[in-house]
């Protein structure tokens, strides 16, 4: 397929057709943005108003998990990008694919490790309204941590699903049609950006829950 | 001019983006040791402090922040900037309410409006 087959009538060139399919996913980033902010900031609120319950509850979280995913997925991350620059370079193809699919791999291994925790969770009984238990030092507040973990883990699975699910996308459908080549990349670039983007959630969502409480 | 490595995919080698993922995890094992370290405050000031750095590198590197087309940079900055928009009005409402932050921990559960004191 020839390259300009894939050129949009609004656009002169695939340059700016790229160009601007990389802006589309910045501004919706900017409302991602917006939305991971305004929970954060609701965090901040409640722990500045009970830090002692804050402290007790999160030192039940499992440090370990949410520390393995932080690697996991900063390192999906890096074959995400290593990725792309396969693609830009026509001589590795076969790298792209590669670095592909150890970064879909990444992303369920981060899923799966979210999903053990969660059984531990559990068991734990820190399952807010529905099976839940008041652990000594949290007081009632306590539950306010743990609906916030998992509403914020929650959201961030969901979103990862749907980077998985692009990915794939664009493993199973765009690359095997040829449609990502060193001239158009863009679709594959567009991806990495929001791929990176709940990357950069989970670096805020680590410290707010896995740090808290362990001195 | 272009200042640092390029980052272009074209032409770009995987040494700035391994480097990069290195300095991240460095950084990332720094916050988790002052999580069990006993300084207070200075725990999540430094481990947010670090997170910053660390979404900094994600966005110039990782996203390509660096690089065109510069509209980027406009688009990511309206982020932040609505981002502390937020954050600064919010805070104008909950930095004058009386008694909060508490200063004497409740063991108490929360009442209707504890949050915002009186």
């Amino acid at each position: 397929m020839p390259a300009d087959a894939r050129l949009e009538i609004q656009f002169a060139t695939l340059e700016q057709q790229g160009d601007t399919a990389q802006v589309g996913m910045w501004i919706f980033l900017v409302n991602e943005t917006i939305f991971f902010g305004a929970l954060i900031f609701t965090y901040f609120l409640y722990r500045l108003t009970y830090p002692h319950e804050f402290a007790a509850a999160a030192k039940d979280t499992v440090f370990w998990a949410g520390t393995a995913n932080f690697v996991i997925l900063v390192t999906s991350s890096l074959t995400m990008v290593l990725a792309i620059n396969a693609a830009a370079q026509e001589e590795r193809p076969n790298q792209m694919i590669g670095w592909l699919i150890v970064t879909v791999g990444l992303g369920f291994l981060f899923l799966g490790v979210k999903g053990y925790e969660y059984y531990l969770d559990i068991l734990d009984r820190v399952v807010p309204v529905v099976h839940f238990e008041v652990k000594p030092g949290e007081g009632s507040a306590g539950e306010l941590f743990w609906v916030f973990y998992w509403i914020a883990t929650g959201l961030h699975a969901i979103h990862l699903t749907v980077g998985i699910g692009l990915l794939l996308y664009m493993l199973l459908w765009r690359i095997r049609r040829g449609e990502i080549t060193p001239a158009y990349y863009a679709p594959l670039e567009v991806v990495g950006i929001y791929w990176s983007f709940v990357d950069t959630v989970w670096l805020f969502l680590y410290p707010c829950i896995y740090l808290v409480g362990r001195s | 001019m272009t200042i640092g490595p390029n980052i272009d995919a074209r032409h770009a080698t995987a040494l700035p983006f391994v480097i990069a993922w290195i300095v991240i995890l460095v950084l990332a094992g720094i916050s988790a040791w002052t999580a069990f370290l006993a300084i207070g405050i200075w725990a999540p000031v430094v481990q947010f402090g670090i997170a910053a750095i660390q979404t900094a590198l994600l966005f110039i590197l990782f996203m390509r922040l660096k690089g065109s087309p510069s509209l980027k940079w406009i688009f990511a900055g309206s982020g932040f900037f609505w981002l502390l928009f937020l954050y600064g009005l919010s805070m104008t409402d909950y930095s004058n309410r009386q008694g909060w932050p508490p200063t004497q921990i409740s063991s108490q559960p929360p009442r209707q409006g504890d949050i915002g004191g009186d």
